[in-house]
């Protein structure tokens, strides 16, 4: 059996044409009617198709494997060929041993060539789990008409994997479903197609692959590309292909590769104060924002160790100067002292909004339990109470360490999750995810904990999460946190590791993974602070609280993730690589020590982040807190760097060449100065590339005489080596052009089955 | 209903009440121990009531020591077909820590383990038996001595049988 041809590279104008199928997203799904097809095997009268019913009170109704081995597995059969888009596991109405702690879901058009759709467990408890499937890659949406699913690991080692009920919801509309199958019939076709265009062209054999491309019409890349290779494997115009890869610079078509590139954190430490030589002072669980238009930062309140703050603090990027806008922002008609609040900013009206704080200690009269909202209009310097009980108001409690966001556009603002503190209200009360429409001045619920549409993915609440809001999609992107576990009756620690999209435009939940960890991305943990790049499409993570794998103890790690949201991939950028007092002395110029309850801000125009301050964690002193001031820049290889280095590979080529003629004393003289004028000597890979190039001059000329004599078919009587050597240039070229531009990534020769 | 130590029982409603204060550790166990009431007891194999799977060959129907309305069946070692589920826990009716056991087959819990006995329960009279199946859990079979014309009864197996408490640790198949 073939491997199936991966589903990505693909040109601009036909990535387009299929894009089209996104419309799909807005067709109401429905719940796909299916029968089973296959299975491993089965024991007693646990039958698969008694999946098919949901029946959580009867014991028997279940498909059970009669082995706990790799080999297990169902394959459903739908009635007709859909585009699948969730999965929902019923449950027993009792926790079970067999419950799949870990599973795969595969899909396709036929059992034999399946992808995956899905990798991820079951709790076990008696909820209903509902799970979003893979539908499409990279644009392109794939029906299935098989789906196969794989347990790997139950609750209980040793005992056999049962699943109670599967219902499985997505688009069958037959209308829908052949548009989306010929799309995707047509795509396969196509890239069949330029799979054989790459090969003809990279082994030379030219006229099929002109009569190839002439016949189907089909075009292997962008015309720039066409040209580049013409230029430089054909012709060897190795000054051309330098000006071409020039012009590409200009029109930044190295942004994809420059993201892709692996970036170099620069901390500064910030040593600014007021026209007084004044700072904040050292402070956790306080709140700042950003107006990156006009470069100010904001900071409000705080904890210092002891006490709750309401100082107010503008800090001016371009002047690096700090400025108390009010000591004590009760005395203004501001808010009172507090800490764990969030604030927002609407960068249109120029306005910040406060909302929640922590209670110490909750009085038994609830007096000192306000619901307050307030808002801060920045150029008249004046504090607004927007509420004094937003419950009242149909918005939430008094929470702390929940997120809210703004959409100025729509003047929306958004709160999701944080503890809801009241009199008789127990401990693990989450508030969930309102709506605050500034011009209606109207709360709204949009998502109660407790209270979600059946059968779809659930958005738990929590505390010490992160939320941001893409104002480009409308979306909001919700990960980690803190919750207790609802089912076991011991309160155990649950940090998470979990990413949402909540889709505001259609109040639609996506689950984007339940665990990152598990697919290579940061540990489980709170308290972590998130800022977003919407024009390079990446958030950033720094870490707070993580929990420990091997002790009940919560470590605290300064590490810096980058999530890129397009290719849904976690990449690490930066991590302290020790911690505790001592080491964090060492560093305190260097780099931030290690924290949590620190604030991280990020300015999108000037692409810096700012951290201030937050707790290291002292054990010793666990009342300290920090008021460092930190600059963070994220260095990537820019359009100059990235031509450098092209130039030095194509210049080295045409020393070689120059070898080749056996005119040594010119390619001496190149090699002395067009080549070396391109490297960069402080590399030392690079340098040592170069250092080694000098043996090309004492080449024999023999053996070059013995290649030349097999011209190889066409163009300007290239040897088979050189046109081999220019192939390998271009496709290393390739890799500084986005994907979408370029011939395709794999190779023909790697589909022949070596089975 | 729930927990802990029996008593034998008799397949009728009459229940040997005799006390008998032996010090049961396990360690000192063994079948001469064995009150004679439990020794004149037949021997029973114990299916899963849901998947049918074998759970246990050496099982003995007897009755609660806490509440003797509720009979169960016990037996003296790790069952073959059954493993241990989640964590320890006690009930009202005594201070014993048992654990739920599954049937392998199914995975569905048919018992439990008494993995810590409370004073009470072990200074009064019991079986020695720490594994116990739930009576609506199980079907239960009489066993046949080696001539296949009498029930099998305790006395007449020995002790380091329980380390082969496999399916066929009876000599049932014969080469003739």
């Amino acid at each position: 059996m073939l491997p199936t041809i991966q589903l990505n590279a693909y040109n601009n104008t036909t990535a387009t044409k299929y894009m089209d199928n996104n419309n799909m997203s807005l067709l109401p799904v429905e719940k796909l009617k299916y029968n089973i097809h296959a299975w491993s095997s089965h024991s007693a009268s646990y039958h698969p198709k008694n999946i098919m019913v949901n029946k959580p009170q009867d014991q028997s109704s279940r498909w059970s494997s009669n082995s706990n081995n790799h080999m297990q597995y169902i394959t459903i059969k739908l009635d007709k060929m859909s585009v699948v888009k969730t999965i929902t596991f019923g449950k027993y109405h009792k926790v079970h041993v067999c419950n799949l702690k870990e599973f795969k879901v595969y899909g396709g058009l036929s059992p034999n060539n399946m992808i995956e759709l899905l990798h991820s467990g079951l709790k076990n408890d008696c909820e209903t789990e509902t799970f979003t499937l893979k539908y499409k890659s990279n644009d392109i949406v794939f029906p299935c008409l098989y789906i196969k699913i794989v347990p790997l690991v139950a609750w209980g080692t040793n005992f056999n994997f049962s699943i109670w009920y599967v219902e499985l919801k997505g688009h069958s509309q037959q209308n829908v479903v052949e548009k989306i199958y010929d799309d995707y019939i047509s795509y396969r076709e196509n890239e069949v197609i330029r799979l054989c265009l790459k090969h003809f062209r990279q082994r030379c054999y030219l006229d099929t692959f002109n009569s190839l491309q002439q016949l189907s019409n089909i075009k292997l890349e962008d015309q720039l590309l066409t040209d580049l290779h013409t230029n430089l494997v054909f012709n060897g115009d190795f000054d051309t292909t330098e000006e071409i890869l020039y012009k590409a610079s200009e029109r930044n078509l190295f942004n994809d590769y420059i993201k892709e590139c692996k970036c170099i954190p620069v901390w500064r430490r910030i040593t600014a104060t007021d026209k007084n030589g004044n700072s904040p002072y050292m402070r956790g669980g306080h709140q700042m924002c950003i107006d990156s238009e006009l470069g100010k930062i904001y900071m409000f309140g705080g904890w210092d160790g002891s006490k709750n703050l309401n100082d107010f603090w503008e800090y001016d990027e371009n002047l690096e100067e700090w400025t108390c806008l009010s000591p004590d922002t009760s005395k203004d008609g501001g808010p009172s002292p507090r800490s764990c609040h969030r604030i927002a900013f609407d960068s249109i009206n120029k306005q910040i909004y406060i909302l929640g704080y922590f209670i110490e200690s909750p009085d038994p009269n609830g007096t000192n339990m306000e619901n307050d909202f307030w808002k801060y209009d920045i150029p008249s310097h004046r504090w607004i109470k927007l509420s004094s009980n937003t419950a009242a108001n149909g918005g939430p409690g008094v929470i702390y360490d929940h997120q809210m966001v703004i959409e100025p556009k729509s003047q929306m603002i958004y709160v999701f999750g944080g503890r809801t503190q009241a009199k008789n209200i127990s401990e693990d009360s989450y508030s969930g995810l309102y709506s605050y429409s500034i011009k209606e001045d109207k709360w709204r619920l949009l998502r109660s904990d407790v209270n979600q549409p059946e059968n779809t993915v659930q958005l738990k609440s929590r505390i010490g999460h992160s939320m941001l809001l893409n104002p480009e999609t409308n979306e909001l992107y919700i990960f980690a946190g803190k919750r207790y576990k609802d089912f076991s009756s011991e309160r155990k620690k649950n940090y998470l590791s979990d990413f949402y999209i909540y889709r505001i435009d259609d109040d639609y939940v996506i689950e984007v993974s339940r665990n990152y960890t598990m697919q290579g991305g940061p540990d489980a943990g709170f308290t972590q602070r998130a800022t977003m790049d919407i024009e390079l499409g990446e958030l950033y993570m720094l870490s707070g609280l993580l929990s420990d794998r091997n002790s009940n103890v919560d470590t605290v790690k300064n590490i810096l993730w980058m999530y890129n949201i397009k290719k849904n991939k976690w990449t690490k950028i930066y991590q302290n690589v020790n911690f505790g007092s001592e080491y964090n002395n060492r560093i305190s110029d260097k780099e931030p020590c290690t924290r949590f309850a620190s604030q991280l801000v990020y300015d999108t125009k000037r692409k810096v982040q700012y951290l201030f301050g937050g707790n290291p964690g002292e054990m010793s002193d666990p009342c300290l807190r920090l008021n460092d001031f930190w600059e963070l820049k994220l260095e990537r290889p820019n359009n100059n760097e990235i031509l450098r280095k092209a130039k030095f590979h194509i210049r080295k080529q045409k020393y070689k060449e120059i070898c080749n003629t056996g005119d040594y004393l010119q390619a001496l003289k190149f090699l002395q100065t067009n080549v070396s004028e391109v490297v960069n000597h402080n590399d030392e890979n690079e340098s040592k590339e170069f250092r080694e190039l000098t043996q090309f001059l004492f080449h024999t000329q023999k053996s070059s005489n013995t290649n030349n004599n097999e011209n190889i078919q066409g163009r300007n009587n290239i040897s088979a080596s050189v046109y081999k050597e220019r192939t390998e240039l271009y496709e290393f070229l390739l890799k500084y052009f986005p994907t979408s531009m370029k011939e395709p990534l794999e190779n023909l020769v790697d589909l022949v089955p070596m089975s | 209903m729930n927990s802990q130590n029996v008593l034998p029982s008799n397949s009728n409603t009459h229940h040997n009440r005799n006390h008998h204060y032996h010090n049961l550790s396990r360690s000192s166990y063994n079948n001469n121990s064995l009150h004679s009431s439990f020794k004149s007891k037949s021997v029973c194999q114990l299916n899963c009531r849901y998947c049918q799977g074998v759970l246990c060959r050496r099982g003995m129907k007897a009755i609660l020591l806490a509440d003797t309305r509720v009979e169960l069946y016990s037996t003296d070692a790790a069952p073959i077909g059954v493993q241990l589920v989640a964590n320890d826990y006690v009930t009202r009716n005594c201070l014993c820590q048992i654990r739920d056991v599954a049937c392998l087959g199914c995975g569905n819990v048919v018992g439990y383990h008494v993995t810590q006995p409370c004073e009470v329960c072990m200074s009064a009279c019991n079986n020695g038996h720490f594994w116990m199946f739930h009576n609506d859990s199980v079907r239960a079979k009489e066993r046949m001595d080696s001539t296949g014309q009498k029930p099998l009864l305790w006395a007449q197996l020995s002790y380091h049988d329980k380390a082969s408490n496999t399916y066929d640790d009876e000599c049932e198949i014969l080469c003739r």
